[in-house]
């Protein structure tokens, strides 16, 4: 026979055999986790009546003879392990009398846990061991314990039925039957069936069933590895449910093993939320076997796969589970450890199946003549997830056993799963189909509805306009709004909205008017913002880096009264359109009898449908959300909220309003800071914010830029993506500050629930919280039902902040806001969310149900995406993916089958003129056709990962280009470097990515062209112009000028002076922060070039750069206007002597700034420096930390350390650098000997605050040469003032002051 | 149902059991088919011993070990030829 049974064998029987296949997974186990005890089952028979102990003793002395299994040893030889018998290892009947004990019970259980809590080693330890408890005169428990490796749980019953059937024969009762087949038949069956045909086939078989399996859900997240223990509950069914079992099994002429099975599998799917149970079910492996007599470990655990339609009726679900069973039997064999290899799921998270529903109608105890018996099951071997286990014959005995992973799930909830799935069973054996059968509890249910969501919290009837109006009147004079270095009061507020407010209502805006707004981060913004809302309209805010034929679209479909713009985007705005330059300077705000129903603001957020969609959010809904955050947080006057976000996501909605309704101060970032790490450290530095929002990506990247260390604020908030427990404790590494985790759609006001990320928070995932005042989270099933404790679902929201719906699309709005079931008369809002809920209560997010993907926070429909590539008539069928190739990198791709005319590159431009660039696709992947499933629909998984190549591209060329495309790489993992024209974004950078390229630029090529560069020039050939551009100014840049930055030709240029190194390279980080608006010139010393002569001093210095500034002349600058000067140390001497210099020509001095410089007195009793620190400072023009490389002490040192690092500095010719030490040393004596003269003019000086703790170097000691004299102080060190962190400071301080003065000149 | 007897658990008798079990009629039932691959698995094995074991002593192990017809037909006559009866 080639299936390996009933092998007539001749020969002697074997003494030894190598390890079955269901034995190898079970000793593998064992040995790597050798002080597990769960590889032990064990039971015990509570006996009562008059046992007759020698007849038992024999029965049970015979069994462990004939159980061969029983006597079991492994040994281990050369690498590879066999089994063999060893009569030593028998387990003959031990007696122990706990007769004498207090609580013999209790003794006896706490015996038999010591025993089978035990961890064996099966090399060396008896397999099996069968004592008897002597309770008192007639009653015994009597315990079996075996290890996994020698029985399962079908071998554990026929060896406690073969000692009773041979006790009854002994007390004279009928003949005992067969003994038990010797094992070595059964060793013959698994070689015979290791070899055989039939086992091939199963492996095909399985490899086809499974094969395309969906990855497994269980009832809990969490890696299925057994513990050493496991939770154990148990329940009778009662016999009601029994009998309906078997009447309705017997209906449908089906076995009601088979219906308790696919009802416990259908409990699976439900609760697992999956398409599909999968399960796995025991299979004692016993039918036309010689272990049908024979203990030993045979069972198998094949995985069962069932659709489980919810909505067909159940009894042909049930005959559907009934056949698939018949064919797992039929291959039941094959074993479920080789399937996991076959299918490659070893290791990791991925699993063949989920929870276990086993079935048991043979386990019924033992029948001693004479004697009561019940049989205690105490251990089957590992849990690995969640077991189900219906033990008895159903007539009408029947119990459920749930056994649960601690790891995974904890008692309460495998009790929970033990009583839902007892009702979901009764309830299924009444029900048509299964989708009729509720899951949760009533308890539960009332938990999720209402417990849950006990939110009411009295808010005042009144508009966002009234609170905003209330703050303006409590505190005039106090500061409302700060942009750059304007302020304005809360009277100053009140005037300049009322003004703007008195022109939209002239133009008719009023009650339920949209307005538009479309301008970048300002003052105006805002004061456009509140004039709206105080002429009683919504506003609309529009992005503009969205592409103005999304732009013109929105409009159109909104239709606003009037847009408030600094152009006519697109020719969109027409009529409508009103420029701040004419916005009235009086008026007196309009007089709105405004409602908490009127509406607030409109914002589109993506639509799949293709077109955006405007969400219309009321005044009620905002008030409520910003009444609650100000209460939860306690913010107000102390307050200074950091506006960042972009006015067209709605996060911009509470930092616009929450500190102006508080009394605080709203710090207004500039255009573009929100991406720039170091600018946002800055800006939260100056203004000294308190509270600010960051989406986790951009968090993400602003803790890893150095500028972030230890910034201290009140409370950080991250909103619009997951936040994972990875960031959390990045965070509080990095930042003082509570992080607070917000969740909420546009559609509901923001946000609609909180949870607070404090340091001490261990929570994985980071939940989404509870909800906030008068609002509802409720997670329900397909069919709008609660769901059950701890179950995923779709979440829901309700209460005071729903939007009011969709503008002008009602369509819309009564697909995503539903009747409420469970609160007639109100609303829930479809968030597309899934969710599920802690035992605490707090919602944790799970992902979405639908295509909608968020990048980078920003809340994509794939759908809109797939119109616009239909719409651009090069595709006819497309479907666009969030795909994630490596983890955490998502990017979105657009496969499609081209239509006449396809060129991808057509395709690109059009998307990006209709799309915002995050939206459209990094790839697009032309294919012959879709791929389908056998029932018709898309087969995602079929969609090959796209090959994100330079497709048309050349390779890198030139040295920096080579040296981008390689850092490229390493940053993004890749293998091969990127192309010339291969874009940093497009290959899966991310924001956080872009920081790390950014320092790997900064250390190979020692420039640092910033964030923002990146942003505008992410392609590869893009960036190293950039770097390059720089680098020929630097490289030709050894004359006494160069230029720095690029900024307005109308604007008066500032002059940086070199420090004592004759070089401007330090200033770059400057220079960048004041442009693009002003060009920077750096001014370095003449001496550089060693044909060139020393100065005489300092003076001589100085007129020799007046002399090349004024020579610039136009159309470098206006030689009209102020010459701005500045220098950090040494240059701030000679700055000062040049605007000396400048005024006795009588030319006109605007800013004249040192960085921590100090009279040349404070050095001249100092003694003559070392010449080795002077060449170390040369290290410090590199950009390197001199006190870091202490061992570089001679000149030959430095300059082979400069040149191996490949700084700008080490690339100079040897005779510039030359120049570089000669000025260097030359620089103190020309210090030591200079005297100041007074400038009439005003001496800006910023002190390093932080410095100069040994000697009293202060301001002051610029008095006696200073007419005026301004001081700024910043929290840094000397050496730090040019760096990143305190250029945030600097550039904006020295840029009022130049703008001040040439006010002041006009 | 009458109890039945020794002389009364035929291998027809059994045939026709099996095939009830099966929703199949008894002639389709061939004595040396593999039973499990008609659909017989261990919970209809284990009722069928039930039902037998009322003439003959019969555990469900006894039976479970074959799949053919013929095979039970030789443990029943076994057993049937202890108790005195002819086959």
């Amino acid at each position: 026979m080639d299936d390996g049974r009933a092998a007539g064998s001749v020969r002697a029987p074997a003494t030894e055999a190598p390890l079955s296949e269901a034995q190898s997974g079970l000793w593998f186990a064992q040995r790597l986790d050798p002080a597990n005890p769960i590889f032990n089952t064990a039971h015990y028979v509570d006996i009562r009546g008059d046992l007759d102990i020698e007849a038992f003793r024999a029965a049970v002395d015979q069994t462990a003879v004939e159980a061969e299994a029983l006597s079991l040893r492994l040994v281990e030889r050369g690498g590879a392990v066999v089994q063999t018998l060893d009569p030593a290892h028998r387990p003959f009947l031990r007696i122990v009398d706990v007769s004498g004990a207090v609580d013999p019970a209790a003794e006896a259980m706490a015996a038999m846990r010591r025993d089978h809590e035990t961890p064996l080693d099966p090399t060396r330890d008896p397999l099996a061991a069968n004592i008897l408890f002597r309770m008192e005169a007639r009653r015994f428990l009597w315990s079996l314990r075996v290890h996994h490796l020698a029985t399962d749980g079908f071998g554990m019953a026929l060896l406690t039925n073969r000692v009773a059937e041979l006790y009854n024969a002994a007390r004279g009762g009928p003949a005992p039957g067969l003994a038990f087949n010797p094992i070595a038949k059964v060793w013959d069956e698994d070689a015979a069936y290791r070899a055989s045909d039939k086992r091939t086939a199963d492996a095909a078989y399985w490899r086809d069933i499974m094969g395309d399996a969906p990855e497994v859900a269980s009832l809990a997240p969490g890696k299925a590895t057994t513990a050493h223990r496991f939770h154990r509950i148990e329940r009778t069914l009662p016999p009601e449910v029994t009998a309906r079992l078997r009447a309705r099994a017997d209906a449908g002429r089906l076995s009601w093993p088979d219906v308790l099975t696919a009802i416990g599998a259908a409990y699976v799917r439900r609760f697992s939320g999956a398409e599909e149970a999968v399960i796995g079910v025991p299979w004692m492996g016993r039918m036309g076997s010689a272990s049908a007599r024979t203990p030993a470990m045979i069972m198998n655990v094949p995985p069962l796969r069932l659709t489980l339609d919810e909505d067909a009726p159940l009894d042909e679900q049930l005959i559907l589970a009934s056949k698939a069973l018949i064919r797992t039997r039929r291959h039941g064999r094959y074993r479920s450890e080789q399937l996991r290899r076959d299918l490659g799921l070893i290791g990791g998270a991925r699993r063949l199946y989920g929870p276990l529903v086993n079935v048991l109608p043979f386990d019924l105890p033992p029948r001693f003549a004479g004697l009561d018996t019940t049989l205690k099951v105490l251990g089957t071997g590992p849990v690995d997830d969640i077991s189900f286990t219906f033990r008895g014959d159903a007539d009408p005995a029947l119990t459920l056993e749930v056994d649960a992973n601690p790891d995974l799930y904890s008692l309460e909830e495998a009790a929970a799963h033990g009583e839902r799935l007892a009702a979901f069973l009764a309830n299924a054996l009444d029900a048509e189909t299964l989708g009729e059968v509720p899951i949760a509890t009533p308890e539960e249910a009332a938990r999720e509805l209402e417990a849950f969501n006990a939110t009411a919290y009295p808010v005042p009837d009144t508009t966002l306009t009234a609170l905003l109006e209330a703050a303006m009147k409590a505190t005039p004079d106090a500061p409302a709004l700060t942009f750059g270095e304007r302020t304005l009061t809360y009277a100053e507020l009140d005037r300049r909205t009322a003004q703007l407010a008195s022109a939209l209502a002239a133009r008719g805006v009023g009650r339920e008017a949209v307005v538009a707004v479309a301008l970048p981060r300002s003052l105006e913004l805002v004061i456009a913002l509140i004039a709206v809302l105080r002429a009683g309209g919504a506003y609309l805010p529009l992005d503009l880096e969205h592409p103005p034929e999304r732009i013109a679209a929105i409009v159109r479909a909104a239709d606003p009264t009037v847009v408030l713009a600094d152009q006519d985007i697109g020719g969109a705005f027409g009529e409508a359109l009103l420029t701040p330059v004419d916005w009235p300077l009086d008026g007196a705000s309009p007089v709105v009898d405004q409602a908490g129903e009127d509406a607030a603001y409109v914002i589109y957020t993506s639509g799949s449908t293709g077109e955006p969609k405007g969400v219309l959010v009321e005044h009620r809904a905002i008030v409520n959300r910003l009444l609650w955050m100000q209460a939860e947080y306690g913010i107000g006057a102390h307050s200074r909220i950091l506006q960042k976000t972009p006015a067209a996501f709605d996060v911009s909605v509470w930092e616009f309003f929450l500190a102006l309704i508080s009394g605080g101060e709203l710090v207004v970032a500039p255009p573009a800071a929100h991406r720039d790490p170091a600018a946002l450290a800055g800006l939260i530095r100056r203004h000294a914010v308190t509270d600010l929002h960051f989406v986790p990506s951009m968090l993400s990247a602003f803790l890893a830029d150095p500028a972030a260390k230890e910034i201290t604020v009140a409370h950080v908030f991250c909103s619009g993506e997951e936040l994972s427990a990875e960031l959390r404790d990045r965070f509080h590494q990095t930042v003082k500050a509570e992080l607070h985790n917000l969740y909420g759609p546009t559609e509901a006001a923001v946000d609609v629930s909180y949870w607070a990320a404090g340091p001490e928070d261990r929570s994985r995932p980071v939940p989404i919280g509870r909800p906030v005042w008068n609002t509802r989270l409720v997670i329900l099933d397909e069919r709008l039902r609660p769901v059950a404790h701890g179950m995923g679902g779709h979440l829901h929201l309700g209460g005071v902040q729903l939007a009011r719906g969709y503008l002008n699309r009602p369509d819309l709005t009564e697909d995503r806001f539903i009747p409420d079931p469970h609160h007639p008369g109100q609303r829930l809002y479809r968030t597309g969310d899934v969710a599920r809920r802690r035992a605490d209560g707090a919602v944790v997010y799970l992902g979405r149900s639908d295509h909608q993907v968020k990048i980078r926070g920003l809340r994509i429909e794939l759908g809109e995406i797939e119109a616009a590539v239909i719409a651009s008539g090069l595709a006819r069928e497309t479907v666009v993916l969030a795909r994630e190739d490596r983890p955490g990198e998502r990017r979105l791709v657009a496969y499609l089958v081209p239509a006449e005319g396809y060129d991808p590159v057509a395709l690109k431009a059009a998307l990006a003129a209709r799309l915002p660039d995050y939206m459209v696709p990094a790839a697009i992947v032309a294919l012959d056709a879709l791929p389908t499933t056998s029932n018709g629909k898309l087969d995602r998984k079929a969609l090959p990962a796209p090959v994100f190549e330079a497709a048309a591209g050349r390779a890198a060329q030139t040295p920096t280009e080579k040296i981008i495309a390689e850092l490229f790489a390493e940053t993004l993992g890749r293998a091969e470097p990127a192309g010339a024209d291969d874009d940093f974004f497009t290959l899966g950078g991310d924001s956080l990515l872009a920081v790390h390229l950014m320092m790997l630029i900064r250390e190979r090529l020692g420039r640092d062209p910033g964030l923002g560069a990146l942003f505008d020039r992410p392609r590869v050939v893009e960036l190293a112009a950039q770097i390059d551009a720089e680098a020929l100014d630097f490289d030709n840049g050894l004359g006494v000028l160069i230029r720095v930055a690029e900024g307005d030709p109308a604007l008066p240029p500032l002059f940086l002076i070199h420090p004592a190194g004759g070089l401007s390279w330090g200033y770059r980080t400057l220079a960048r922060a004041l442009s693009p608006r002003r060009t920077v010139w750096g001014v370095q010393s003449p001496a550089l070039d060693p044909k060139n002569a020393l100065p005489d001093g300092i003076e001589a210095l100085a007129s020799v750069y007046v002399d090349h500034i004024l020579a610039l002349g136009a159309p470098n600058f206006q030689p009209m206007g102020p010459v701005h000067l500045a220098g950090w140390s040494v240059g701030g001497v000679i700055a000062q002597a040049a605007a000396v210099e400048l005024e006795r020509r009588g030319v006109e001095v605007g800013l004249m700034a040192m960085l921590d410089s100090y009279p040349a007195e404070c050095w001249r009793a100092e003694p003559e420096p070392d010449p080795v620190d002077a060449l170390r400072a040369l290290l410090a023009i590199a950009g390197y930390d001199p006190t870091q490389y202490p061992e570089l002490r001679s000149r030959a040192a430095i300059l082979a350390f400069l040149k191996a690092g490949d700084s700008a500095l080490g690339g100079l010719p040897e005779a510039a650098l030359d120049g570089v030490i000669r000025v260097v040393l030359d620089t103190n004596r020309l210090v030591r000997k200079h005297h100041h003269q007074p400038f009439g003019g005003r001496t800006t000086h910023v002190r390093a605050a932080l410095d100069h703790k040994e000697r009293d170097l202060t301001p002051g000691l610029w008095r006696p040469y200073a007419a005026e004299l301004d001081v700024v102080e910043v929290p840094f060190l000397h050496p730090q003032l040019t760096g990143p962190a305190a250029t945030a400071l600097i550039a904006p301080a020295l840029d009022v002051r130049m703008t001040a003065a040439e006010e002041k000149m006009r | 149902m009458t109890k039945l007897t020794p002389q009364d658990l035929t291998l027809e008798r059994m045939r026709a059991d099996v095939a009830a079990v099966l929703h199949e009629a008894p002639e389709a039932i061939l004595d040396d088919d593999n039973l499990m691959d008609l659909g017989v698995d261990s919970l209809r094995v284990l009722n069928l011993s039930l039902q037998w074991s009322e003439t003959v002593s019969l555990e469900f192990s006894e039976l479970a070990e074959h799949v053919t017809l013929a095979e039970w037909w030789a443990i029943i006559r076994q057993k049937r030829a202890a108790l005195g009866v002819e086959s």
